[in-house]
Order: structure tokens, then sequence, then C-alpha cells
């Protein structure tokens, strides 16, 4: 549905500001009907690959094609089949729910009785019936989201493409907006590519990419990720990380160790062995240990792996911790 | 299909409008507020040469029309850079929508705000004895329309770019209000010194108020073949089609990478 090939994006320097590059040759394709997860920290190229996506910014060189046509060469054709949420919210805060909803209509070619249909047909999907003659300024920002998904299906997108769509919701809100971004999904057979930094959202997708400097590092269905992994993972905080990763080095079982900032990790590990090799390391290192514990690898833990063996194997220094 | 979303566009705009009651009331109260003190204060003194028995409320009144024009023009400019600001011009730069229609939206919705207030003044004319003739209110129509579709796409061009409303401020200070100074619509430029003399002539605003004035004082067949007119309108013609320009080649504007440094 969605094929991106060697994009390549740098962004202009200033004089003070040296030039920049966002995205490295990023190549990355999403299949027709699939729920696709684009994740990786600040600064690591997802909202460039998402303003150009959208045809706000058009990269240094590279192809995207969004079904049949090539989104440069002919954009009109390839937006009208993409749907977009923006990160930050696109209603007109003066006008009503309605009102916001007609013209988006509008500007997606729709009238009369056709446009009528459509918007009760994308109602369908919402909460906001009742509240359709409200300003949208009066909304919750729940709701609010709630308004955008509605416009977004008005033209029957085949594409849905949201930007850290849940921002500023609270748990249950985003729970809802989420179940029905799935059920859409579901029903309806879009595809959708929406970029989150939260690791729960992901585990519901059908592939995650993990995106950092603008390379893209893993494109994996969720349970391939955790794989990567092995089974179990061994999380130890130490208040001298130095000498613990000292110590600790060549010992057996450790040879997996890893460290990310003041954390050092022993990964892939046999179910088998982990309580074990937790009592061996926390009877010979005990005054350097502030807690230990088991965990099994969750999305987290391989966003955190990834991006970290980019930075610098082995830790030291360059390991980072996600935000 | 290109009209339907100029026309939704325009619509909206519209209907905020009519939505912020303080807007409505700061473009028509000061114009109107201008040319109420500014008129009665300055009448009594106001003798220019060979004008004959002109008082300065009628003479200021054709650019205080004018200004209305500028200040509804600038107003809707403004909402181009609050749009960008609160996120809904995304929705529209998403949507398979033609630039045109875009500008369109805007500078349509903004001459129709505009139009909304000077029929608000014009209701004034005939207290300070200027009544048109049917013909020539046709005309006058005309010349504001222009005049406002060419204030509103050169704000639009220049405010398309810009992402701070106090940044235009400074903009409308130094550039457009001036426009409006300079063009005659305070004071008559006959005895001014030359350097003002040729900046008024060459100024497009100038012969915008040329077509707000003169079909206050003469009919149609008598201004259709007066060719200081006639100069006026195809003047204010291409001044307002350039302005269209100018927006619609901002719009088509996108922000480009570059290409990568050789050696990085």
């Amino acid at each position: 549905m969605i094929s991106i090939d060697r994009l390549h994006h740098v962004y202009p320097g200033g004089r003070q500001q040296a030039a920049r590059t966002a995205l490295h040759h990023l190549s990355l394709r999403v299949a027709e009907g699939e729920l696709a997860i684009l994740s990786g920290p600040n600064g690591s190229g997802k909202s460039t690959l998402f303003r150009i996506l959208t045809g706000l910014l058009r990269p240094s060189s590279g192809k995207v094609a969004v079904g049949d046509f090539d989104l440069f060469a002919e954009p009109a054709k390839a937006r009208a089949l993409m749907g977009v949420v923006f990160q930050s919210p696109a209603l007109d805060k003066h006008l009503t729910v309605i009102e916001n909803i007609r013209l988006q209509g509008v500007l997606y070619g729709l009238s009369g009785r056709l446009l009528e249909s459509r918007i009760d047909e994308a109602l369908a999907w919402s909460d906001v019936k009742a509240r359709l003659d409200d300003k949208v300024m009066t909304l919750s920002g729940g709701l609010a989201r709630q308004v955008e998904l509605v416009k977004c299906l008005l033209a029957r997108p085949k594409l849905l493409l949201l930007d850290e769509p849940t921002t500023g919701l609270d748990p249950s809100s985003r729970r809802a907006f989420l179940d029905q971004l799935a059920r859409l999904h579901e029903k309806m057979g879009m595809t959708v590519l929406m970029t989150s930094h939260i690791f729960a959202e992901a585990e519901t997708a059908g592939r995650v990419a993990i995106l950092k400097n603008g390379h893209l590092l893993a494109y994996d269905t969720p349970a391939s990720l955790r794989q990567m992994l092995g089974s179990e993972v061994l999380v130890i905080r130490s208040s001298n990380p130095d000498a613990l990763a000292a110590r600790l080095e060549g010992e057996a079982g450790a040879h997996k160790l890893r460290r990310y900032g003041d954390e050092l990790r022993i990964e892939a590990i046999e179910p088998s062995q982990s309580l074990a090799l937790l009592e061996s390391v926390l009877e010979q290192h005990r005054g350097l240990i502030q807690s230990i514990a088991i965990k099994q690898p969750e999305l987290e833990d391989v966003f955190l792996h990834i991006t970290g063996h980019a930075v610098g194997p082995g830790g030291g220094e360059n390991g980072e911790q996600a935000a | 299909m290109n009209n339907a979303i100029a026309i939704a566009l325009a619509k909206r705009e519209w209907i905020r409008f009519i939505r912020q009651p303080q807007r409505v009331v700061g473009s028509v109260g000061q114009p109107l507020l201008f040319w109420l003190f500014l008129g009665s204060g300055f009448s009594p003194s106001f003798k220019p040469p060979g004008m004959g028995e002109i008082g300065y409320l009628e003479y200021f009144y054709p650019g205080a029309l004018l200004m209305m024009l500028l200040f509804a023009g600038i107003f809707s400019c403004i909402t181009v850079i609050e749009d960008r600001d609160q996120g809904f011009l995304q929705s529209v730069l998403a949507a398979p929508v033609a630039r045109f229609s875009i500008v369109a939206g805007k500078v349509g919705g903004a001459a129709l705000i505009a139009l909304f207030q000077c029929l608000i003044l014009l209701v004034a004319a005939p207290m300070v004895g200027l009544v048109p003739s049917l013909g020539g209110t046709a005309l006058l129509l005309l010349g504001l329309i222009l005049a406002s579709v060419g204030f509103t796409a050169l704000g639009f061009g220049i405010a398309w770019g810009m992402n701070s409303t106090s940044g235009f401020h400074a903009v409308m200070m130094v550039f457009l209000m001036p426009l409006w100074m300079l063009s005659g619509a305070l004071f008559p430029t006959m005895g001014a010194p030359f350097w003002l003399q040729t900046v008024v002539a060459v100024n497009p605003i100038s012969h915008a108020l040329t077509l707000i004035r003169a079909p206050f004082y003469a009919d149609v067949p008598t201004l259709l073949a007066d060719s200081a007119y006639l100069g006026a309108l195809s003047v204010a013609l291409v001044w307002a089609a350039l302005c269209l320009a100018f927006s619609l080649w901002r719009v088509g504007l996108v922000e480009k990478g570059v290409s990568p440094v050789p050696g990085k």
C-alpha cells in the first residue's frame, strides 16, 4: 500500500547551523491491510518521515508510492487515498463539530447526498454524535481526536496515517481511541501507519518499525522483535555500574551483558537458568547492587536493546536510555 | 470542484468573522473613528487649492473606505498565520486541494467581509453629500472588490511563510500602512513635494483609491470615457492580478530537503 524507497532528507543549514541529515536512505514497505507502528526516540526522523508522507515537505531524494501513485509525481491522486490525523489538532476551534466535518468532506470533493451519507457512516464509529452542534473548543481532548478520525474517514481512505494520535489523552481516552482504530482496521481493512512512542500501543500492531537517527533499525512483528532478546532478561541497577560491569564481564552466563545508562542487563537467558543466574550474581556482588529483577522482554526492552546498540555496543558513555 | 472548495473555505472565513464580535467591532470601528475624528478635526482648516468647497470629512471618505479594506485584509492575513499555528492549515494542505482554491478561499472570504464592512460605512455617504448613481455604485463596488483582492492577496503572500503574528504586525506598520498613507487617502497631493507626488503616482493603491473616489463624482459614461479613470482601472487590475500570482507562487513553495553534502 505504501512503499518508501531510499528516502533521504537533509535539512538545509543556516549561518549558525550545519545541514542536518534527518533520514538516511530509508526504505520501508507497508503491505495492504497492515497496521504498522513507527517508533523511535525523539529526533529519530519520525516526524520528518511523516511530514514527507503528508506532502508538507519534499525530501532530498528517494521515492514514495501510495497505492499505484507516485506521491511526488501525482500528489493529488496519492493524497486522495490517504486520511491523515496530525499530532497537533487540525480542527477549527471556532467552528462546530459538524461544520468542521462538512468542510473536510468538501476538501475531499464530496457534496450533497453523498457527503451526508458518508458523514453518517463515519459518525457511526465515534462518540461525538451528541455534540455535533457544539464548538470544537468546548470538546475534551479525547472527543476532539475522535472528530479528527471522523474527518479522516469521510473520504474512505485506503491508507490512514496517524502521527502520535494519543498524545495528551488520558489512559481511558487513549484506550478508547486505539480500540476504535483496531476495529476500523479490522472491519474496513484499511492500511494504517501510525507513529507512537508508547510501547503498549505497539503490542497490538502487525509490524513495528524502529527508527533512530534516520536509520531503520528493525521492522518486524512484535513477537519476532521480542525473540531478539531471548526469553528472559536480568535487569540490574547499581550504585557503581562501571565497577559492577567490569566484574561481571567474562563471568559465566554474563556473556550478553549490556549497559543502558546506569542500568545493566543480561539478555537472552534461558528461563530455566535465570533464577540461578540471579542468585549467583546477587551473592557475589551484593554490595554493588541496588536492585535486581528477572523480566520477560517487552517491546520497550527490545527498543532499548536496538536503539542502545546502535550508538555504542557494550554501552559505556554512549549507552542510551529510552525516554 | 475547485469552486466548491474555495466557497467552503470562504464560508469558513465568514463564520469565523461573525463569531468573533471583537473582530467585527475592531475592523469597522477603527476606520469609522479615524474618519469621524480626523474628518471633524481637519475640516475647518482644510482648504485644498482648486478643490472648491470640499470638506475634509468628504475628502477623507473614500480613503476611509480604502482603510477599511486594508484592515479587513490585514485581519484576514493574520488568520493565515493562526491557521498554520493552530494546525487547521495542515489538514487543508494534506488534502487533495489545488493551491488556487486555498488562495481563492482566503482572498474571497476576506473580500466578502470587507464589502460587508464597507456597506456599513456606505450608509454614511449621503450624510457628507456623496450619493453615487446606480451605475456609479456598480463601479464603486468594482473598485472596492479590486482593492480588497489586491490588499488581501498581497498580505496573504507575505503572511504565508510567517509563523508569528507579531512579525506580521511589523510588516503591516512599515509596509502596508504606508502604502495606504501615500495613496492620497489622507491628503491631496497637489502642491506636495515632488518626491511625494512621484511615490503617490507609482503607488498602485493611489489608483485603487481613484476607482473608489471617482464614482461619487461622475456618472458612468463620463468615467468610461475618462483616460485617467481607465488608466487607474488597468493599474489596479494588474496590481490585483500580480498580488494573486505572488500568493499562488508562495503557496506552491514546499519546503525541500537539500542535496547531501559530498564527503559527509
